[in-house]
């Protein structure tokens, strides 16, 4: 159990600080200094980081979507994963995503925006209609809902854990040479599970928001018909 | 015949059903992964217009099927470091 739970570095307020949250703090320090440098002294590197993202995001997202609307909740989750995902690496610290209650508020965050950029594009009502549309799929996507945010959490932190735990086993017993091929493969793995789990956020919210045009284009079609058989 | 007591036992049996799982929970996705692969190369080679899209499609597919090895690997973890069985009744 002691490899599973993260380690208590001190006590605030009676509050436990482990050393999952202390890494985070760390980190979010170096990416806000990085991000004032980059917006002082070169708005141009921003520009491009921000291209990247919207270009990763609109290749799941509708074709005429303004992927612009999600880029705060998606860029900012994009670039804090990207950096947690590989802070194992730095000396003394641990990544945040080898916790499991990081990944699990990460997917609870990607639950309620779903549902919240659904109610704001299609009305409360609309959005509900779209659950029971026709109605035996109901049940099935309530539990696909559920099952999603699950399999998102536990994707992330299974991948991150289990390479930092390879890299320590391999690390006990030959201590020279031997893990840094690990770590290279952990640092692959990191970066590529950031953008999987960009791209799936963004494909879920596509989700919730694009059943609507369908809608919004078989009303249109309906209007059409109606008007010229009149 | 030696005597195990049962904690020994169920440890024992705890070790041989984590290996068997992990063995098995490892071998048929990367077999499936394989497969999934190998169609998404033989469409890119076929159509090379096609490969941004089917490169997004296979890594958002691979990630769905290596969730399954990570279930597998994580009910071992859960098993070996924080058994139930052992806490409960010993």
């Amino acid at each position: 159990m002691a490899v599973l739970s993260p380690q208590v570095v001190f006590t605030l307020f009676g509050l436990q600080i482990t050393d999952t949250i202390v890494s985070t703090w760390v980190m979010m320090l170096i990416i806000i200094i990085v991000a004032i440098i980059i917006k002082r002294f070169k708005p141009d590197l921003g520009e491009m980081i921000i291209e990247s993202i919207n270009s990763i995001i609109s290749t799941v997202m509708a074709e005429d979507e303004d992927v612009t609307k999600y880029l705060p909740i998606l860029g900012t989750l994009g670039i804090f994963l990207l950096v947690a995902n590989i802070f194992g690496i730095v000396p003394r610290m641990v990544s945040p995503t080898a916790n499991i209650n990081t990944t699990i508020a990460l997917s609870i965050i990607i639950f309620f925006a779903v549902h919240v950029y659904g109610i704001k594009e299609k009305g409360l009502w609309g959005y509900l209609k779209d659950f029971a549309n026709p109605i035996f799929i109901l049940p099935l996507e309530i539990v696909s809902q559920f099952s999603r945010t699950l399999s998102l959490a536990v994707r992330l932190f299974g991948n991150i854990f289990s390479t930092d735990l390879i890299v320590a086993i391999v690390f006990v017993l030959i201590p020279f040479i031997a893990p840094l091929p690990l770590a290279a493969l952990g640092i692959l793995t990191g970066v590529l599970q950031a953008y999987i789990f960009l791209v799936l956020a963004s494909l879920y919210i596509a989700s919730a928001v694009e059943v609507q045009e369908v809608e919004q284009e078989r009303r249109e079609l309906k209007q059409t018909i109606k008007e010229s058989s009149r | 015949m030696w005597q195990l007591d049962s904690q020994t036992l169920i440890t024992i049996i705890t070790i041989l059903g984590a290996t068997i799982g992990i063995v098995i929970g490892c071998i048929v996705p990367a077999i499936m992964e394989g497969i999934a692969v190998q169609k998404a190369l033989d469409g890119i080679a076929r159509q090379p217009d096609a490969a941004n899209d089917l490169r997004t499609t296979l890594l958002i597919s691979m990630a769905l099927l290596e969730s399954t090895a990570i279930y597998v690997l994580l009910v071992i973890l859960v098993l070996l470091f924080a058994n139930p069985i052992l806490d409960r009744f010993f």
